[in-house]
């Protein structure tokens, strides 16, 4: 009887009945996150209700020494919930309850499973949002947003789930519950919990900050030639001083791809279009409408539609957040790349990109956050070619480079998971990396969350205090080495 | 089921919290991605598990998936692919396949229909005896409306004033013999806005109820059956006013992909919804004002299969002194479903609640849905909840009520 | 090799240490004097192998701040890492050297028409000073604080480990954010060589609106009836005009930049500051006066701000016998955080912590963030700090929520108060100490729980 078995034995006892899942074809379902070409059966899944219940879940697993990964909705794109085949998948979806909605202090409590628009959802009538605005919003778990430190299209004004989370409940790799409170003295452990995509714990109970919905909001869309056009247009906004909600470009594919999935209608022969967000009181909103208005049309914009309704509104913003998924309808098969570069930078990786597309033969559609320089290339190919995939994955890796080389990152907000962990080297140093791992030493030194997951080798923590164990199994397996 | 469909499913999860099912259990495997993923895994090779034809089960069909997905995934497709292979494959426990029978057996088919009423006005009396002897037929009882006065409409309703469009009536099985007003509702504000109204007395079922449950020859028999009787009518266009038909008629090229030559008498077959047909007719009868608040529910198989949200909004807008109110989590199904109610009871009642939940929060005077099925559900659904009787009606009586001038307190009122 | 000569011989300049570079009461034996990344390794390396214990300091404004280290050797003087080596205007992106001043900074940085959004509440600060403090301002309830702002850092460890975390992008989520943890730990985690923040356009024009509250907090007294006789039980509450009016500012949709208040003595009257920024900024300042002079008095628009804005609060005055302690090393400082709905907690609070002290006590801070500083004078007799400390905690604790930290007090007043007050996750704050510096050599004891 394996450890994993003696620990599903003892499941039922700690968590309400059916939430253990041990039907090897219902396991099989959980096998990969948004991510697809990660895949891994679970050891078993557990649908935790409460706090408590993970505590005991997680306090089993290391009692029987056997990882676990926590999972909200499953839509993460580095793969960062990919399950351990000798572990628990611990999953959050049935912790959805809004707890508290308090307006007076701008917050609300939740339960890791609920979705983010749902809080907004929550708030709406009484003039409040939950700012980050991942393009999945209306499916992706506050619990995944907060392991993944989701940013979304209005993070270039109002920033990432770690600026909008006062305080989270976790428990801990040792299974212990605990409050993390931005209201606390001492290190800022919310700040370092989020973000640490699921290495440090579990998060059970998120207090957000709830925003005051803007005044005014003005969404519009210019439509240039080509990508250059557009790219100059927003150099000259952010010069002038103006900091939009949110930029956002999509280049000829990824617009063709959008029109053929929500029939978005963005102007014909746009070889870009940028769509963008001004909010705040209505004065400020005017002048800065003024000001891109004018500096799209010098920058050669041949189309500017400005929504006059909540419907228009949604209506440009639906073909930027199904430009994903979208671009299934164009390509059989593709990967959607996540990497940043400084805004003044955009130019020279584009036409890099460019290159790349010509030397290996395959397209890249662009969407990207332009204010923040977030690129997601869409690299496209058919998986029945022979060779295709295996050239797509190059020019993917190839992109990252591009943006290393130009001062920027392997990911903005899609994570590293196990995706881009072997990439983690182009970016940061030995020391860098073990540096991060004290972190996740003093919080895990026996690496039983998630391991396998944003670093490329684990750093073993030395002793744990009062436990002596032989040497560790990654160590006798010859894949790590004790420092 | 069709590999290449299921290869279109990017694995996004969009679909997730538009599921009825996942919003109840919040678990993969019954969810459209996780039901996509068993499919997977059966062409794949995996045989078909108890397990797997349970969560094919538990689906509703509401395609909200299909609204959600921003992949254009045909989970409607698959899924009726699925239950073909669940039928033929999937071994039944004997109390189910009595029940699937049953149910098979006078649904689809009006006199046996009619034949229900007497056992029926006794069915709620007897609930709780029913439910014992097996949860479908105790869900059947309680489901079960007043039984109404029979309606009967002649083959043919003239238009008034200047004849704009002729266009055939699809009376449907559930709608004609328990909601007759609706048709008769139908029928006249059809002829108010202009046109002939072809109600082809000899019709018969649609196929929808064999359509969505996998049951393929039966559903190919009604749908030959149906085509051909509006053939004969020679009409511009075939209205529906049941969600469910409506939705499976607009499938029938598909469905008889198999038949060429019937294929292509299904594509030149028009058929519109109600609401969808008079919104691209443009109104001419006058609107006579109407002071009720109506909540407006979404069934799945006109929103979600046919796409038809505006529209009837549009119609009920329009009405002079009509306040309209929007229900929320308006996307999710009631649990009504189909044969959903009666195979799945536990879950569809869970569904119906919630509904009834958000139905009563809107504070409406009449609940307004073009489904006959969702109708009964919703109802039941607020008497479980000892709320009484939910005043509800169909779009078709909102707007004959305001054509004819007649009070809105008439509206909606039980017995139909 | 002696400990001396070994820091000699990294080549980074070394000098004996004086009366001014004393950290909280400690002196240090030796002054380092590192000009980059490598040489503040160099020192950390000697230190290891010599068993020396290290702080760093940047402009030492905040060296009395914290508790004093448990051991002391090296004070790594930071003041020659004042470098911004990197400023993209058109990426809205800074790398500065930790002994940057944020003055300098400013300065570089408003020739490119930006700014770093922070306004430092004590000058002279430096960038590390900054970090290592967490300190913040009045727009901290429009742009939040340093670690808000902050994208990259790079660190020294103890062991002369340099590591970096973040980079030059705004948005970044590869690997952990080190600069959250470093920022505010009070230099007990490693030394902070540089930093990188993302920056903000100078906004087009600026206003600020003024009003005072002539009673802030009002006292009524009631008669009581109990078993036949009349007492006479007095209620203490926020003033009304300031519960009606600071919540309609702050969630106002004209967007106030910063809505501040200023309170130089717990008896007398305050004033509320309101900042508008922004190409409208006097329009909005306007109707932003008209809501205010709906409560408070002498509402007024003014395009300079108020001498006090951006300051810490000076103490008052005391009107007892004489016997300051000094500046600097006198300072008795508190900070005091609420969640918003608790206004009136925050004015009550320290009127009558002061009263029951029988202390007097200058507030100023943020009405919209909910962050204030409290000073008490230099000379306040530590028994009455202790006990006022002690009842503004059972005020602003008592709910569970509001948090107050003792930032700077005397030796002697210390010893006497719990600095910190409640801490949720000590032991996991613990554990991360541990494992960064396990020996305790930088900047021991300084921080909470003896950390």
């Amino acid at each position: 009887m394996s450890e994993l078995e003696r620990l599903t034995a003892r499941l039922a006892a700690v968590l309400p009945p059916d939430a253990v899942v041990t039907d090897p074809v219902r396991l099989r379902t959980y096998e990969c996150d948004g991510l697809t070409h990660h895949r891994a059966t679970p050891g078993v899944v557990v649908l935790p209700e409460a706090a408590e219940q993970v505590a005991a879940v997680v306090r089993l697993c290391g009692e029987h020494d056997v990882p676990f990964v926590a999972r909200g909705s499953g839509t993460g794109l580095s793969g960062g919930a990919l399950p351990r085949t000798d572990g628990v998948l611990i999953v959050t979806s049935r912790m959805r309850r809004i707890l508290e909605i308090d307006i007076p202090n701008r917050r609300a409590v939740v339960e890791p499973g609920v979705t983010n628009l749902a809080i907004t959802e929550a708030v709406r009538d009484r003039g409040y949002y939950y700012a980050p605005d991942p393009s999945s919003q209306q499916v992706c778990s506050i619990g995944g947003n907060v392991a993944e430190n989701s940013g979304g299209a209005h993070c270039l004004k109002y920033g990432f789930t770690v600026n909008h989370v006062l305080a989270a409940e976790i428990v801990t790799p040792d299974g212990d519950i605990v409050e993390l409170s931005a209201m606390d003295p001492g290190y800022d452990l919310l700040g370092a919990f989020i973000g640490s995509e699921g290495t440090l714990g579990i998060a059970t109970k998120i207090t957000v900050r709830l925003s005051r919905a803007p005044e005014a909001v003005t969404t519009l869309l210019a439509a240039f030639t080509g990508i250059e056009a557009g790219g100059r247009a927003v150099s000259a906004i952010i010069a002038a001083g103006v900091v939009p909600a949110a930029i956002e470009m999509m280049d000829a594919l990824a617009i063709e791809a959008a029109e053929a999935a929500v029939h978005c209608r963005y102007p014909a022969g746009a070889g870009a279009v940028l769509v963008m967000e001004l909010d705040g009181p209505h004065a400020e909103v005017e002048h800065q409408f003024a000001a891109v208005e004018r500096i799209c049309r010098d920058s050669g914009a041949f189309e500017i539609r400005v929504a006059a309704s909540a419907e228009e509104r949604a209506a440009i913003w639906r073909g930027r957040k199904s430009a994903f998924a979208a671009v299934g309808r164009i390509s059989p098969a593709y990967i959607v790349q996540d990497g940043v570069v400084p805004r003044t930078a955009l130019p020279r990786v584009l036409a890099g990109i460019d290159r790349l597309q010509e030397e290996y033969g395959i397209r890249v559609a662009n969407v990207f956050h332009a204010g923040d320089g977030n690129l997601h290339p869409l690299v496209l190919f058919d998986d029945a070619v022979p060779g295709e995939a295996e050239r797509a994955e190059a020019v993917s890796g190839r992109i990252l480079d591009l943006c290393v080389e130009h001062g920027g990152s392997i990911t903005g907000e899609h994570g590293v998971g196990v995706d881009k962990a072997r990439y983690m080297p182009r970016m940061f140093t030995e020391d860098d990396l073990d540096t991060m791992q004290l972190v996740r030493c003093a919080f895990d030194p026996r690496g039983l969350a998630n391991p396998g997951k944003v670093f490329p080798t684990p750093r073993l923590c030395g002793e744990v205090p009062g436990v002596r164990r032989g040497a560790h199994p990654l160590v006798e397996a010859g894949l790590a080495e004790q420092f | 089921m069709d590999p290449e469909l299921i290869r279109d499913c990017v694995h996004c999860g969009f679909c997730l919290p538009t599921c009825p099912t996942y919003v109840l259990w919040g678990e993969e495997m019954d969810s459209p991605r996780g039901r996509i993923h068993l499919m997977g895994q059966h062409v794949e090779g995996t045989p078909l598990t108890d397990a797997m034809a349970g969560h094919f089960d538990a689906c509703l069909g509401c395609m909200a998936c299909v609204t959600a997905c921003p992949s254009g995934v045909r989970y409607d497709r698959l899924i009726e692919q699925t239950r073909a292979v669940v039928e033929r494959e999937h071994v039944r426990r004997p109390d189910e396949r009595a029940i699937r029978a049953l149910v098979f057996a006078l649904f689809p088919y009006r006199r046996r229909l009619r034949a229900m009423r007497l056992p029926m006005r006794l069915s709620r009396r007897l609930q709780p005896f029913l439910e014992q002897v097996h949860p479908s037929l105790g869900a059947m009882a309680e489901l079960a409306p007043g039984v109404p006065r029979p309606v009967r409409l002649p083959p043919l309703v003239r238009a008034r004033r200047r004849r704009r469009a002729r266009v055939g009536l699809l009376t449907g099985c559930v709608q004609g013999e328990f909601f007759p007003r609706v048709n008769a509702a139908t029928a006249r504000v059809l002829a108010l806005e202009g046109c002939d109204v072809v109600i082809p007395p000899r019709q018969g079922c649609c196929g929808a109820l064999s359509l969505h449950s996998g049951r393929e020859a039966e559903a190919r028999r009604f749908a030959r059956r149906t085509i051909a009787t509006f053939e004969r009518a020679g009409v511009d266009a075939v209205v529906v006013n049941a969600a469910g038909c409506g939705s499976s008629m607009k499938d029938y090229a598909e469905v008889l992909a198999g038949e060429p030559a019937w294929a292509a008498r299904a594509e030149a077959l028009r058929t519109r919804d109600l609401a969808e047909f008079l919104v691209e007719l443009g109104p001419v009868a006058e609107r006579h004002p109407l002071p009720v608040t109506v909540a407006y529910h979404d069934a799945c198989h006109l929103a979600h299969a046919q796409g038809v949200r505006a529209q009837p909004r549009e119609l009920l807008r329009a009405i002079p002194e009509l306040e309209l109110r929007e229900v929320e989590e308006s996307a999710i199904c009631c649990g009504s479903a189909g044969t959903y109610n009666l195979f799945q009871p536990e879950a569809a009642r869970q569904l119906g609640d919630r509904k009834a939940e958000r139905v009563l929060a809107a504070g409406a005077d009449l609940l307004v849905s073009a489904n006959p099925g969702c109708t009964m559900q919703i109802a039941a659904s607020v008497r479980r909840a000892g709320k009484g009787e939910i005043r509800v009606a169909h779009t078709a009586e909102v707007l004959d009520a305001s054509l004819r001038g007649l009070e809105p307190g008439m509206l909606g009122r039980s017995p139909h | 090799m002696d400990a001396r000569d070994a820091l000699e011989a990294t080549g980074v300049a070394v000098r004996a240490a004086g009366d001014g570079d004393e950290v909280a009461g400690a002196r240090p034996r030796w002054v380092a004097l590192p000009e980059s990344a490598e040489e503040i390794a160099a020192v950390m390396r000697v230190c290891a192998a010599h068993d020396l214990a290290a702080v760093a300091t940047g402009g030492g404004t905040k060296l009395h701040w914290g508790a004093p280290p448990s051991r002391c050797d090296v004070l790594v003087d930071l003041c020659c890492m004042n470098r911004v080596p990197e400023h993209t205007a058109g990426d809205l992106v800074v790398r500065a050297q930790a002994g940057v001043t944020v003055e300098a900074l400013a300065r570089t940085l408003a020739e490119g028409g930006q700014e770093l959004a922070l306004d430092v509440p004590v000058p002279g600060t430096t960038v590390g000073g900054l970090l290592a403090t967490g300190i913040a301002g009045p727009r901290r309830f429009r742009h939040g604080t340093a670690r808000d702002l902050l994208i990259g850092v790079t660190v020294v460890l103890a062991d002369g480990t340099i590591a970096k975390s973040g980079g030059k992008v705004v948005k970044n989520v590869a690997g952990y954010d080190l600069g959250k943890l470093f920022t505010g730990s009070y230099g007990t985690l490693g030394i902070i060589a540089d930093a990188t923040f993302r920056l903000h356009p100078l906004p087009a024009a600026r206003a600020w609106v003024t009003a005072t509250v002539e009673r802030p907090v009002t006292e009524t007294v009631e008669p009581y009836v109990y078993e036949g006789k009349t007492l006479d039980t007095t209620s203490t509450d926020v003033a009304a005009s300031l519960r009606a009016v600071i919540p309609a500012v702050t969630e106002s949709p004209l967007e106030p930049s910063a809505v501040e208040v200023d309170w130089p003595d717990v008896e007398s009257p305050c004033t509320v500051a309101v900042l508008v920024e922004g190409a409208a900024a006097a329009e909005r300042a306007k109707a932003l006066c008209a809501l205010m002079g709906g409560g408070l008095s002498d509402a007024q628009v003014a395009e300079e701000p108020p001498p006090w804005w951006g300051r810490l609060p000076e103490p008052p005055v005391p009107d007892g016998p004489p016997g300051t302690g000094g500046a600097g090393g006198g300072e008795i400082l508190l900070e005091v955080r609420n969640i918003p709905y608790r206004l009136a907690g925050s004015f009550v609070g320290p009127f009558m912590a002061a009263r029951e002290a029988g202390v007097r006590a200058a507030v100023r801070g943020s009405l919209a963030s909910h962050v204030f500083h409290v000073a008490l004078p230099p000379d306040t007799e530590p028994g009455r700090v202790a006990a006022f400390t002690g009842e503004l905690r059972a005020h602003m604790e008592a709910d569970g929520e509001g948090r107050v930290v003792v930032l700077a007090a005397p030796p002697e007043a210390a010893r006497r108060l719990d600095r910190w007050g409640r801490v949720g996750a000590l032991p996991l704050m613990r554990r991360v100490k541990e494992r960064f510096d396990p020996d305790r050599r930088l900047s021991p004891g300084r921080f909470l729980g003896g950390i």
